[in-house]
């Protein structure tokens, strides 16, 4: 035999290493970019709209309304939103004559990061559930349909007085797809009657549809 | 490199002395990159990706004066209607006593009205008027705000429907076009 066919043997281990470098590094990334949604215990369905704006979550009063039209308040769950939550939960207790204790206040606030939906009557029976029965319990929602008894003008009003007028930075409205426009209309009053005129609807992202206008502005380049 | 190479040289050992049966340093890597990937692919799945966004809206203040309030001329305006089932309708201008200029459309087609509008007004009279009726869903009203936008109309308005249009609507949502979108 000739000395050419002799292939040298080599071994077919890997050196992982690298691989390993990389997959950590991914992992990672990934373990420090999640963040896991909030526990929910209103289902919403956001309609699409082509704005890219991003949602501030500092300082945030939320309202929500699923299709059924049910309405809840919620705020941010940092030490601005707890604060605003408190003075709410305070203000509201001494205007509709609540009686809520320091406890019930602070169930209040906790309550408040996934949502409270129940008329100002209620508040008190329903800030005494824990909270694996805050998860399972069918809120109402908070009345609005009624020009006269919107109730979500109270809890506006409520939040407003506390704070002396100052609004907090960030007022968002969480509207499901299907809910009935009289309700969004009633949850837009209650804000007019509070002289709160802006605010920022949450959406998810849709794509601009090629040539059309803001299609050409967002794509021009600037000169 | 994962593996340690222990030890270089092959000193000689001294007589009586056992030599030790060496050991190779390396590591199977493999089910630690089975598990990280595992990992991985738990975490983009978990990860939300299409984020909330914010479309801001501003809306006006009912208990302005009257003079403070922008006049709309009539030649400029350009009416949409929403219903129920997606169905839309629109008029230019005024509404003529008949309901001769009562159109319906869909949210794909009402875009070029919209554009065929916005071409043949001159940019100061132009408004856009919304009027979701009763029945009309949220989604409606935020698609309709969402083609202000992308149609980049500078004045629009939400307003409350009249009795007249609910009519209208009524009469012709028999013959309305099959919902698009």
């Amino acid at each position: 035999m000739s000395k050419l066919n002799k292939i040298a043997r080599k071994s077919t281990w890997v050196d992982m290493t690298a691989f390993v470098d990389v997959s950590f590094l991914i992992l990672t990334f990934f373990m420090l970019a999640t963040k896991f949604k909030p526990p929910e215990v209103i289902k919403i369905d956001n309609p699409k709209s082509v704005s890219s704006d991003k949602v501030d979550d500092k300082d945030v009063f939320k309202v929500s309304f699923d299709n059924e039209g049910r309405v809840f308040i919620s705020f941010s769950s940092d030490k601005e939103g707890k604060a605003k939550a408190q003075t709410t939960a305070e203000v509201l207790s001494r205007q509709k004559g609540l009686g809520l204790t320091p406890a019930e206040i602070s169930t209040f606030i906790k309550f408040s990061v996934g949502g409270i939906g129940v008329p100002v009557e209620k508040l008190k029976s329903f800030l005494a559930l824990s909270d694996e029965e805050y998860k399972r319990y069918k809120q109402e929602g908070i009345p609005v349909a009624d020009t006269l008894n919107n109730q979500l003008d109270s809890y506006i009003n409520a939040l407003l007085t506390g704070t002396g007028g100052r609004k907090p930075a960030n007022v968002m409205l969480n509207g499901d797809n299907g809910t009935k426009y009289p309700y969004f209309k009633n949850v837009l009053a209650a804000f007019k009657k509070n002289g709160i005129f802006s605010f920022k609807l949450i959406t998810s992202l849709e794509g601009v549809p090629s040539g059309t206008p803001l299609y050409k502005k967002q794509n021009t380049p600037a000169k | 490199m994962a593996a340690i190479e222990e030890g270089g040289g092959s000193h000689k050992k001294g007589p009586g002395v056992k030599k030790q049966t060496r050991k190779d340093a390396r590591v199977d890597m493999t089910p630690m990159v089975d598990l990280g990937f595992l990992l991985i692919t738990f975490f983009i799945f978990t990860t939300t990706i299409n984020s909330p966004k914010a479309f801001k809206l501003n809306i006006p203040d009912d208990s302005a004066k009257d003079e403070e309030q922008t006049e709309a001329k009539a030649s400029g305006a350009f009416t949409v209607l929403l219903s129920k089932d997606n169905n839309v309708f629109y008029y230019e201008g005024q509404l003529a006593s008949d309901g001769s200029n009562f159109k319906s459309s869909n949210f794909k087609e009402i875009r070029a009205e919209i554009m065929k509008k916005k071409a043949n007004t001159p940019e100061k009279d132009l408004v856009v008027i919304i009027k979701p009726d009763e029945t009309s869903v949220y989604k409606n009203v935020v698609d309709m705000l969402d083609e202000m936008q992308i149609a980049d109309i500078k004045r629009y308005a939400v307003v409350d429907i009249f009795p007249g249009e609910v009519e209208l609507i009524k009469a012709t949502q028999g013959s309305a076009p099959p919902a698009g979108k």
